[in-house]
């Protein structure tokens, strides 16, 4: 129930170099490291390990798990270069802090600038934030094997009747 | 039943916003009329409006930090929770709130 649309595509923030089908890390840091890697090979991490250590700041802070199987970590850092998400998805279970104390398969890191003039990204990092709220986008998340399914499923829009 | 709330999490990027839309499905499904104010790290969405603030039954601050304006709920019946508890069962939040407000309808 998004009351301001946003018209713009998903596939700007979340390109395929940052989806990661197959994460090998079995941790919670390690999963952030090894997703961080794709941030820094893309550019749009400029301080691997500053980054690293915004995110667990933002890790001590409060759960990011959010239950279903799925964790948002985030952080806000001067060493973020572009506003953009990174997605990892494990065939295995990860440990993390989560809602439901349950272990967790999709990570979706959020990578935003310190300060951050691209309102436009942050805008289509809470419409993932709304997709997130909705089941049904959870249990096709978890079903995803491919990238560009991967991408499709962020470009719907939450209400369900977008067809770009 | 008219709730007004507001979300806003630590960062102001995630969380802020999964609750609100948490808490508004939730409120639909029980047939409740809510508007729900964001803080986020570009500032504030879908503002309250006075009106808004004035017929609600009550305040639903889903919040992690201190947020602006609450001056706005003086006289009002104000309850807060962390952007978790909101996101993690929406609709049992809801429900003890208006069962302990004694506002069963």
């Amino acid at each position: 129930m998004a009351d301001e649309t946003v018209d713009i595509d998903i596939g700007e923030v979340v390109t395929k170099d940052l989806i990661d089908l197959d994460i090998k890390s079995n941790t919670k840091e390690d999963v952030i490291a090894e997703l961080t890697d794709l941030l820094v090979a893309h550019g749009d991490v400029i301080d691997r390990q500053g980054f690293i250590d915004d995110v667990l700041l933002r890790e001590a802070e409060g759960i990011t798990g959010l239950g279903q199987g799925v964790a948002i970590p985030h952080g806000k850092s001067k060493a973020v270069k572009n506003t953009t998400i990174a997605i990892g998805i494990s065939k295995h279970d990860i440990p993390w802090e989560s809602l439901d104390d349950e272990p967790i398969r999709v990570i979706i890191l959020f990578a935003v600038r310190d300060i951050d003039a691209n309102t436009l990204h942050i805008k289509l990092l809470q419409k993932v934030a709304v997709l997130l709220s909705d089941d049904d986008f959870i249990v096709n998340l978890h079903k995803v094997n491919t990238k560009d399914e991967l991408i499709s499923l962020l470009r719907k829009d939450p209400e369900g009747e977008d067809e770009s | 039943m008219k709730i007004v709330g507001i979300a806003a999490c630590t960062s102001g990027i995630a969380h802020t916003y999964i609750a609100r839309e948490k808490i508004m499905k939730a409120a639909q499904k029980l047939g409740y009329d809510i508007h729900m104010e964001t803080q986020g790290t570009i500032g504030t969405e879908n503002a309250l409006t006075p009106e808004d603030i004035k017929e609600a039954d009550f305040v639903l601050l889903a919040v992690d930090i201190k947020v602006g304006g609450r001056e706005r709920f003086k006289g009002k019946k104000v309850v807060e929770v962390d952007t978790n508890t909101a996101i993690k069962a929406p609709t049992q939040l809801l429900e003890k709130v208006v069962d302990k407000l004694g506002l069963t309808e």
